[in-house]
């Protein structure tokens, strides 16, 4: 012992406490090699400290400085030690695999959840939202919109009447009116809303159902910019290979008018790409120029376009639900499918 | 419309498209294809039959027992109508086939006679036809053959939608007339076979048309423009030709008789509804068109039905009393029937809106008054009587009587519009020149008469004169002929719009996202309620269960949750944002109010084997309400207790309509605003407002109303955090029955002074007379209640002298004004 450097051994004792340290298996073992080294009585390390007044004066700052140093360093490695195999991950048995603890889950209506994926893209095209009241006159319903109640087109919805001339509407193009009256031009809004049909509860109708409307107006707005704009809309809203078709339809408050079909492309588990049928999404057309007459805007400077979808329709398409009834049942279980 | 394809292929020669095809491209003209079917779709086993042999059944007067080569042998067939010969041909169903209705052939034993198959009737095959014998089918045939061959019933019948505005493609020529104009194709009116070719001269006149015995006068001619009519003298009712019968079928139309399916033929090929009066069923042979007069009430059309007539209905009437209502339906005493001999032809030009109004009024729609609303060819009237008169001549003989009497007070005035390119580019966004413009609209029937400076002047032919009249019509043919498809779709650069994004929606969003994360599912219901539901009726409810429209939410949520129950769901946690209607007085809309509801049943979080498994208890619903209510009205709102013994809140309730019966009093509470508005209601439900199964623990429901407009969200200052510890001290505290907590707490809150920082409630006891305290016992319905208060001053430590003082104060206090002691 007396033959070697005592810095020397003090490195070799250092990593061979290291190793005991990591090798330890339990506190009783840590509490042994603490005591075998810093143990005030016979500890290694505290022995080394002891015998520094023995030492040459020379060598005794070296020494002293290492052996504390040392010291340090075991010191630490068993706390670490100590706390790593007192910490709950490597010491506890717990069934992990048990279910986690939390509150109950919430959702939205699916059809919601659709109303507002609509409304984010619309809103990302420089949309803002509107609304107006459900029971409505046939005013705002049909005259204003270019629909005389002695016309055919009238019956194409069969409306629901509270009284005389005020009715449930049966479409949110009321709103269309309403905003116009209150506003200049620019105009660039959805309105979502609850709609009222006398129609029969089956697979496909339903005598209430939300629709979004929407209506642009503005100086040189055509039917190349409406193209354009629904077409956008159905890239974000199914992907962008999806593909718009239009098709001539009759609205009596648009002209040119359109039905908008979509044709998405399915990708399946293995890759391989599907087209689907073309689907029928929303009503369509350029504003027409009687309705903005009605409103009291210059039909010969301004230019628009309006549409109609259902998002009932929509979800029940994307989510596989053969029944629009299926949404009103509003059964726990259903709901929960939807879920976030 | 049903369009049959054989007729279409042969209106324009040239159309090689398959039905699927063609339906495709009617879809891009405006007129879609709802569906594709075969007239003869249900009839794929019935064969070609040919009797060899017709005797008497030996043990049935009426029966015949029949010998019928069904292409696989003689077998024996006994029938029951009268009109079966020998040697003719008829559809035969052989043991096995099955029938329209699913009916099956068997062998079976009629009478002593085995029977091994049928012989059908027109009626049978579901083909029409008035004639209750056996249906007779005359031609070439070889026993065995597919019956739907044999008489061409293996044509495609497309079902078209027809948008309202398009009356002129209500007919095979306008279908034809789109597709030809797509191409060189032109419309050729097929041969009639057998026709005279009788030249037909027209004498007209106005109000009134007379030669000889017939006469025609039109007294209402703002209701009636012009009426054409003809007398065939001599005809012979009977079935059609086999030919006529074939497009009649294949256009989903019955044969009737050669007369009547004559008019039917002309009206689907052109479009002008036709009328034939049995010349004998009319009082003299004059015809007035008029409104009704006062004393004619009823009518008899010829479906047997008594129709109510009413003031300004159209009629036409023989020279003493009505004998069609115009333009809907003829009448029962002047119907062709098989006795008829003479004819009356009518070919007429009604006012849409009086036809409309009239079959509303009379709650029915046929095929004419669904064209006359929509509007009929003016120009093509002459052509419809020539061709009715062409079929009726060929089908069921009989002469002319004298010319066409064509009364015609209005004539019709083909009008010119006017089309600058220039607009047509500012709505499309595409240049067309004048010779693109003529090249799309001439094909449709528009001709071009003059143009000058980018302005065409176009005039309308008769059959789009009801739906184009401005140049924005004129415009949508243009974008419609070109193909929508061909245009561009380069989206551009635009301008935010003036109207702001209406502060509700946020409203809402926020709520369901709050409700959600709650644990609530969103629901959506119908507005439609029973009665007792609402006070805004329906005038025309869909379900006569069902004729009001909501006042609140919560009835709706609690019939989900009734349905949730039904199907074994306990844990049901619903909400909706809907609208509530309120009756505003007699006439007017009415106000419509926005409210969220909310319905609760079952365990207030999952199971857990960490967990006890406790209900939703009023504390949830409280925390609830205060939630829903702080995000609707902000920092406003207070939660008031409902009495148990007065069920009503302290506060003086403004509007308390909501949920008003619904809760359990004393286990409630209501939303009330500081102006003393009361805006909502939660709490309990009571026994009688859901119907509960037995198993049903206690059920919890809210419904707060909106306000109109969100209130301003307060913007929040900013309050420096405490540089000094805080101290706490936990008090308990004796409270005597009747003492609420709010008021002790409000009185800590006041006595405190400056250094209280909050007060909290962290535990309760309630006495059952044996609970010890300082003092000894709790009595009977005192509460224990203990509150940790906090100190701190914002500028220094707090020394235990100055808390002292402090809680001093506050004991002493809460002793004297509420009897409240300090339990140490």
């Amino acid at each position: 012992m007396t033959d070697q450097k005592p810095i020397e051994a003090l490195g070799r004792l250092e990593a061979e406490v290291l190793f005991e340290i990591a090798e330890a298996g339990d506190a009783n073992q840590l509490e042994a090699l603490r005591i075998a080294y810093l143990g005030r009585k016979d500890g290694r390390i505290s022995s080394i400290l002891r015998g520094l007044g023995s030492m040459a004066p020379g060598e005794r700052p070296a020494v002293g400085q290492e052996a504390n140093r040392v010291k340090a360093v075991v010191s630490q490695a068993l706390e670490e030690r100590e706390r790593s195999l007192s910490s709950p991950a490597a010491s506890s048995t717990e069934d992990l695999t048990l279910p986690g603890r939390g509150p109950w889950k919430g959702g939205l209506h699916p059809v919601t959840q659709t109303v507002d994926e609509i409304w984010h893209i619309f809103r990302d095209l420089g949309f803002t939202r509107a609304r107006g009241p459900e029971a409505d006159t046939e005013w705002y319903n049909f005259e204003a919109l270019n629909t005389p109640l002695d016309h055919p087109a009238a019956d194409e919805q069969d409306t629901l009447y509270l009284v005389d001339s005020v009715l449930l509407r049966s479409h949110t193009s009321p709103v269309q009116m309403r905003t116009m009256e209150t506003h200049e031009p620019p105009i660039r809004i959805i309105a979502p809303g609850w709609v009222y049909r006398r129609d029969t509860y089956d697979a496909t109708h339903t005598p209430a159902f939300m629709q979004v409307e929407g209506l642009v107006i503005d100086e040189g707005v055509t039917f190349v910019d409406f193209k354009a704009t629904l077409a956008e809309f159905a890239r974000r809203y199914w992907g962008s290979d999806t593909q718009t078709r239009f098709r001539p339809s009759f609205f009596p408050f648009t002209e040119p008018s359109a039905e908008v079909d979509v044709k998405r492309v399915i990708t399946h588990p293995d890759g391989s790409k599907e087209e689907t049928d073309w689907l029928e999404i929303m009503g369509a057309g350029m504003v027409d120029p009687a309705v903005l007459d009605n409103a009291g805007y210059d039909s010969e400077r301004y230019t628009g376009f309006a549409f109609g979808m259902g998002p009932a329709r929509i979800a029940k398409l994307k989510h596989g639900v053969d029944d629009l009834r299926t949404f009103f049942e509003n059964d726990m279980r259903f709901l929960e499918q939807f879920a976030r | 419309m049903n369009v049959s394809y054989r007729w279409l292929k042969d209106m324009v020669p040239g159309l090689e498209l398959t039905p699927e095809k063609l339906a495709e491209h009617l879809a891009l003209r405006g007129a879609p294809v709802e569906g594709i079917g075969s007239p003869g779709a249900e009839l794929g086993d019935i064969l070609v039959g040919k009797v060899i042999e017709a005797a008497q059944h030996p043990n049935a007067d009426r029966l015949s027992l029949c010998i019928v080569d069904g292409g696989a042998g003689h077998v024996n067939v006994v029938c029951g109508a009268p009109n079966v010969q020998a040697g003719s041909w008829y559809p035969f169903a052989p043991v096995g086939a099955v029938l329209p209705g699913k009916f099956k052939i068997k062998k079976s034993k009629i009478r002593g006679e085995v029977s091994y198959g049928m012989l059908c009737s027109a009626n049978e095959l579901g083909l029409g036809g008035e004639h209750e014998g056996i249906l007779e089918i005359h031609g070439d045939f070889t026993p065995g053959q597919s019956f739907v061959e044999a008489i061409a019933l293996d044509d495609a019948t497309l079902d078209v939608e027809i948008t309202a505005n398009r009356g002129d493609l209500l007919s095979h020529a306008g279908v034809a007339r789109e597709l030809a104009s797509e191409g060189e194709g032109r419309v050729e009116l097929p041969e009639i076979a057998g026709d005279p070719s009788v030249e037909l001269s027209f004498d007209q006149s106005s109000p009134e048309a007379r030669r000889g015995q017939l006469g025609i006068r039109i007294d209402d001619a703002d209701l009636c423009s012009r009426y054409l009519g003809t007398v065939i003298r001599g005809v012979k009712i009977g079935p059609s030709p086999a030919w006529l019968q074939q497009r009649l079928r294949g256009a989903g139309s019955r044969p009737i008789n050669n007369v009547v399916d004559a008019t039917n033929y002309v009206m689907l090929e052109l479009g002008q509804p036709l009328h034939a009066f049995d010349l004998n069923g009319l009082a003299g042979t004059s015809i007035v068109v008029r409104r009704r007069r006062p004393d004619e009430k009823t009518f008899t059309t010829l479906d047997g039905e008594k129709r109510f007539l009413k003031p300004d209905m159209l009629l036409i009437c023989d020279a003493e009393r009505p004998v069609a209502v115009a333009g809907v339906m003829g009448g029962l005493d002047s119907e062709v029937e098989d006795e008829t001999v003479d004819v009356l032809l009518e070919c007429a030009l009604f006012n849409p809106k009086s036809i409309r109004a009239t079959r509303k009024a009379l709650v029915m729609s046929t095929d004419a008054s669904y064209r006359f609303e929509r509007g009929v060819d003016p120009e093509g009237m002459e052509l419809a009587v020539s061709r009715a008169v062409a079929l009726i001549l060929a089908t069921a003989g009989g002469e002319l009587d004298g010319p066409v009497l064509d009364c015609c007070p209005v004539g019709f005035q083909p009008e010119t519009v006017d089309l600058r390119l220039s607009r047509v580019e500012h709505l499309l966004g595409v240049a067309f020149d004048a010779d693109r413009v003529r090249e799309l609209l001439t094909p449709l029937g528009f001709d071009i008469v003059d143009e000058s400076d980018g302005t065409l002047q176009v005039r309308v032919p008769g059959f789009r004169s009801y739906d184009v009249k401005r140049e924005v019509d004129l415009i949508e043919e243009v974008a419609r002929t070109h193909g929508y498809d061909n245009f561009p779709s380069d989206l551009g650069a635009y301008r935010p719009g003036t109207v702001v994004d209406h502060p509700m929606f946020a409203l809402e969003d926020e709520l369901r996202r709050s409700l959600a994360a709650d644990g609530l599912f969103e629901t959506q219901t119908p507005a439609f309620v029973p009665e007792g539901e609402g006070d805004v009726r329906v005038a025309n409810p869909l379900a006569t269960t069902e004729p009001f429209i909501r006042r609140a939410i919560l009835p709706s949520l609690m019939r989900r949750l009734e349905y949730n129950f039904s199907h074994g769901n306990r844990d049901v946690r619903l909400f909706e944002i809907g609208t509530s209607f309120r009756s505003a007085g007699p006439g007017d809309p009415p106000f419509e109010e926005t409210h969220v509801a909310a319905v609760l049943h079952g365990l207030r979080e999952p199971a857990h084997w960490s967990n006890d498994e406790s209900p939703i208890a009023i504390w949830d619903l409280k925390a609830l309400l205060e939630c829903v209510a702080s995000i609707t009205y902000g920092a406003d709102p207070v939660l008031a207790p409902v009495s148990a013994e007065t069920g009503a809140s302290e506060t003086e309730p403004v509007d308390t309509e909501i949920g008003q019966g619904m809760f359990a009093a004393g286990m409630a509470f209501d939303v009330v605003l500081t102006d003393g508005y009361i805006v909502g209601r939660g709490g309990l439900l009571t026994a009688e407002a859901v119907d509960a199964p037995a198993w049903a623990g206690e059920i919890w429901g809210l419904e707060v109303k909106l306000p109109s407009q969100p209130r301003p969200s307060e913007t929040v200052t900013f309050l420096p955090l405490p540089q000094f510890p805080a101290v706490e001290r936990d008090l308990a505290m004796i409270v005597p029955d009747g003492v609420l907590a709010c008021d002790i707490a409000a009185l800590i809150r006041a006595s405190g002074g400056a250094l209280l920082e909050s007060v909290e409630l962290f535990d309760l006891y309630r006495g059952e007379g044996a609970l010890r305290s300082v003092e000894g016992f709790l009595s009977q319905g005192a509460r224990s209640l203990a509150y940790r208060l906090r100190f701190c001053s914002p500028d220094r430590t707090l020394k235990d002298k100055q808390i002292d003082k402090a809680v001093g104060v506050i004991l002493a206090r809460l002793k004297e004004e509420l009897s409240v002691e300090h339990r140490g």
